[in-house]
């Protein structure tokens, strides 16, 4: 009897043993490997939140100065990034990453993880100095012109607009708690109508939106290009991407101001293991990248910067006060409050 | 979010993931019966195996959106019926949803468990001039019961914790998962109060560990299997062919769109056919890289799983360990399926990060063999107690201790199921992605990371082409452990 019951937690322990075993072993192998090149020949590992089109500026941007095959970019959704910074720090595969800015700054002032940028940063705006901003990204209401035609709809040209009864059920906004692109909304929301008001015309969006208040900030354009509703709420250029490719999409620039959120590069700081490429490479973004990004992302953010792009929308507009963290939870408090 | 809400969402969670598992059982036991009980034709059965294991083979991150593009205001079903059947949004379509989503997993598992029943019983139960509803009773319902309420508590737990479903199409309809992922993932990342919902989501998992034990006293084991043919019934027949052609039809229905879509140019408002979206594809350099990471992850996970499985089944069945112990691995089991996976992959990079496993494939396997356990464990575990529970005391009366009587004579006689449970893990390691998610470095990404990549940037084109891809690879796996498993057993007769 003894044996029976000794035997199957000795093969456990074997098996485990016998696993664990083997995957130290892998692991020393793939942990080897990069360590057999020579400092300078490692790869620059980039994780960035941007959207296709700004990767491919970045992309040409440094495959034209020198560092094509030099660098693996990995992209990730907001929220994804967003807790990896929070949690790994500057443990993090990344050498170098372009995010949201505010999360780039609480990263930063939990972890204290990036480096100061060894490069000048003319931004017209005061930056942190471990930040340089890449893109700007604007909000937009969106239409599906085919929906809105089929049911008779006014096209909206406000905010306040989508709070009409007659767009209940053909509306989709995100939810500001869960996606930072909703902060556009209610940022032009506060702006212009002040706290008490924003608030009660969040209650019309809300209502009116009813079973399509997303989680995700891509969602409200998605369910316009799959033709579920007339009216969305997201950022510009993806509704442009989206009208270029011959869909029924429209989007209209609402009377109370594009708002916009800046996406910035920053290097990380891993000590003595820091790739010395990554602070190149990020140099090299700023200088030679804006110039395409300007192209989908039309507002200026260095000095000297011009933009003649068809895209640029026609209320740009950045809110009166610094885009901190609490100034975010104070915007989704009157979003709950709304609900 | 204050208490009256969250007891709102928490009622929803549950009724919601209890209505789609009832759903899900009956529609599986109905299936698994046809196969097993009746004499519905041959190619019947193979169309039900295949159709309701299906869905598994497909990314769940499709599931919400075939839902839309075939259901919604523009779907494909929609256009050719001409109206729209029900609002997708809100509890139809979470319940939808979900039973596709679980049904392949109460399928194998009541599937799997009636291989092991002794048909002859029916002979019996008839011969003593039972009715068909003892009958019935007896020789299939009984011996189930516990198969049935596994499968009932995986399909609750898989529903309970999925996120990407009512993320789709979950509307006005409040769900836990969805409070957890606005919490731990949302604007303002909060990961204090993500880890309070995950473990408040644990909280039923201890209760169906006791619920699993008490079922445990209905569970019979059999000398031996033998299979009989079913006796003509034509009306039984007709009934269940009826069943068996319907059935798959309405799973093909439901993701033919995920097949059509990726051949038009933008569906639903350019339908004309183009190839377009497979070239730009198929061109990205990196893809052969990430298929091949894919691959290799999900036969070493399939292989260290089923072995994991197989030794915690052997454990709980087949020693003599405290029942205590045995209690214990049960609900680690259990407890590792109300995991949701966003929160093993937050744990896992807490756990990691900064050690030599972060970002590493040996990390991605064990997060799988971890965040897959339950389904191969159970699939094993119900194996197992079926087999004769003398073969190891008849063994050791003729001298060969335990080891070698589980290595002679247990696992020869459990080919098929470890055969099946390496095909789950390999399946369903193939189309994982929210714990994944988390964990995959630059050097070793998956389909699945791609897919969600893509799926970030608004391309669903390509996340559709790469869904065929992941699909078109599981389908074909499948057909060689089906041909593995038909050549082992005609080399055992």
């Amino acid at each position: 009897m003894k044996t029976k019951q000794i035997l199957p937690m000795l093969g456990l322990s074997l098996a485990i043993a016998f696993t664990a075993g083997c995957e130290n072993k892998s692991n020393e192998n793939k942990t080897a490997l990069p360590e057999n090149k020579t400092e300078n020949s490692r790869e620059v590992v980039i994780y960035s939140n941007a959207d296709d089109e700004a990767i491919a500026a970045m992309t040409h941007a440094l495959d034209n100065n020198g560092f094509k095959g030099k660098y693996n970019f990995m992209t990730f959704g907001t929220s994804v990034l967003g807790g990896k910074l929070l949690i790994e720090g500057s443990n993090i595969e990344a050498d170098m990453i372009t995010m949201s800015t505010f999360y780039v700054n609480s990263a930063q002032e939990k972890n204290k993880m990036f480096k100061k940028l060894s490069f000048n940063v003319n931004t017209l705006e005061k930056v942190p100095e471990y930040t340089a901003p890449i893109t700007s990204q604007e909000g937009a209401i969106i239409v599906n012109t085919d929906v809105l035609k089929k049911n008779k709809l006014q096209m909206p040209i406000s905010l306040k607009d989508l709070a009409k009864p007659m767009y209940k059920g053909f509306l989709s906004v995100t939810d500001v708690k869960a996606s930072s692109t909703a902060w556009l909304l209610m940022q032009a929301l506060v702006s212009a109508y002040g706290d008490f008001e924003a608030e009660t015309i969040l209650r019309g969006i809300y209502k009116n939106s009813q079973g399509h208040l997303e989680s995700s900030g891509s969602k409200p354009l998605k369910l316009c290009e799959a033709g579920e509703v007339a009216i969305g709420f997201g950022l510009r250029h993806q509704a442009v991407r989206a009208k270029a490719k011959g869909l029924p999409i429209e989007f209209v620039d609402p009377i109370e101001g594009n708002f916009s959120l800046t996406e910035s590069v920053a290097v990380i700081d891993k000590g003595a293991n820091s790739n010395p490429l990554a602070m190149q490479m990020a140099k090299c973004i700023i200088e030679n990248g804006r110039k395409e990004l300007l192209e989908n992302y039309p507002n200026v953010l260095y000095t000297g910067e011009t933009s003649n792009s068809a895209n640029k929308s026609k209320y740009p507009r950045t809110f009166e006060r610094p885009l901190t963290f609490e100034l975010y939870m104070a915007h989704q408090k009157i979003s709950e409050n709304a609900k | 979010m204050n208490s009256k809400n969250f007891i709102a969402t928490v009622f929803n969670s549950f009724k919601v993931s209890a209505v789609a598992a009832v759903f899900a059982v009956v529609i599986s036991f109905i299936a698994a019966y046809s196969i097993h009980y009746t004499g519905i034709p041959r190619i019947i059965k193979k169309l039900l195996i295949v159709c309701f294991t299906l869905p598994m083979f497909i990314p769940t991150i499709t599931y919400g959106f075939a839902i839309i593009y075939s259901f919604g205001k523009m779907g494909l079903i929609t256009r050719i019926l001409g109206t729209q059947l029900f609002d997708i949004y809100g509890f139809n379509g979470l319940l939808l949803g979900y039973v596709i989503f679980t049904v392949p997993v109460t399928f194998l598992l009541i599937h799997n468990t009636m291989n092991y029943i002794d048909k002859r019983t029916i002979i019996v139960s008839k011969n003593l001039y039972d009715n068909s509803l003892s009958t019935f009773w007896i020789s299939v319902f009984r011996p189930l019961l516990g198969t049935l309420c596994c499968a009932f508590l995986q399909s609750f737990f898989l529903c309970f914790t999925d996120f990407g479903i009512p993320a789709s199409v979950g509307g006005n309809y409040n769900v836990l998962a969805i409070e957890l992922y606005n919490c731990m993932m949302g604007g303002v990342p909060d990961f204090n109060g993500g880890a309070m919902i995950s473990i408040f989501m644990l909280m039923p998992s201890v209760l169906s560990v006791l619920l699993l034990s008490y079922v445990d006293k209905f569970n019979i084991r059999y000398d031996k299997i033998s299979k009989i043919t079913p006796c003509k019934n034509n009306v039984r027949d007709s009934f269940f062919s009826i069943f068996g052609v319907a059935s798959p039809l309405c799973v093909l229905g439901i993701f033919a769109v995920i097949f059509v879509l990726p051949f038009t140019l933008n569906f639903p408002y350019q339908s004309s056919f183009t190839l377009e979206h497979f070239i730009a594809a198929f061109t990205d350099n990196s893809l052969q890289n990430i298929f091949l990471h894919s691959l290799a992850i999900s036969v070493l996970t399939a292989f260290f799983g089923t072995l994991f499985a197989y030794i915690g089944a052997l454990v709980t069945r087949r020693s003599n360990i405290q029942k205590p112990y045995k209690r214990f691995i049960d609900f680690l089991a259990l407890a590792t399926n109300t995991i949701p996976g966003m929160v093993l992959g937050v744990a896992f990079l807490f756990m990691f990060s900064g050690t030599s496993l972060q970002n590493t494939f040996v990390l991605i396997i064990i997060c799988n063999i971890v965040h897959y356990f339950s389904t191969p464990y159970l699939m094993m575990r119900s194996a197992l107690e079926k087999l004769n529970s003398k073969w190891e005391t008849v063994a050791c009366l003729m001298g060969d201790n335990w080891l070698r009587s589980i290595i002679r004579i247990v696992t020869p006689n459990a080919r098929e199921s470890l055969i099946e449970t390496f095909s789950y893990y390999f399946v369903n390691s193939m189309v994982t992605i929210s714990a994944l998610i988390f964990i995959t470095g630059a050097k070793t990404m998956t389909l699945t990371t791609k897919i969600k990549q893509l799926q970030y940037v608004n391309n669903y084109n390509h996340v559709f082409v790469l869904s065929i891809m992941i699909f078109a690879t599981n389908l074909l796996a499948i057909f060689i452990f089906k041909k593995l498993k038909s050549t082992k057993k005609r080399s055992l007769k």
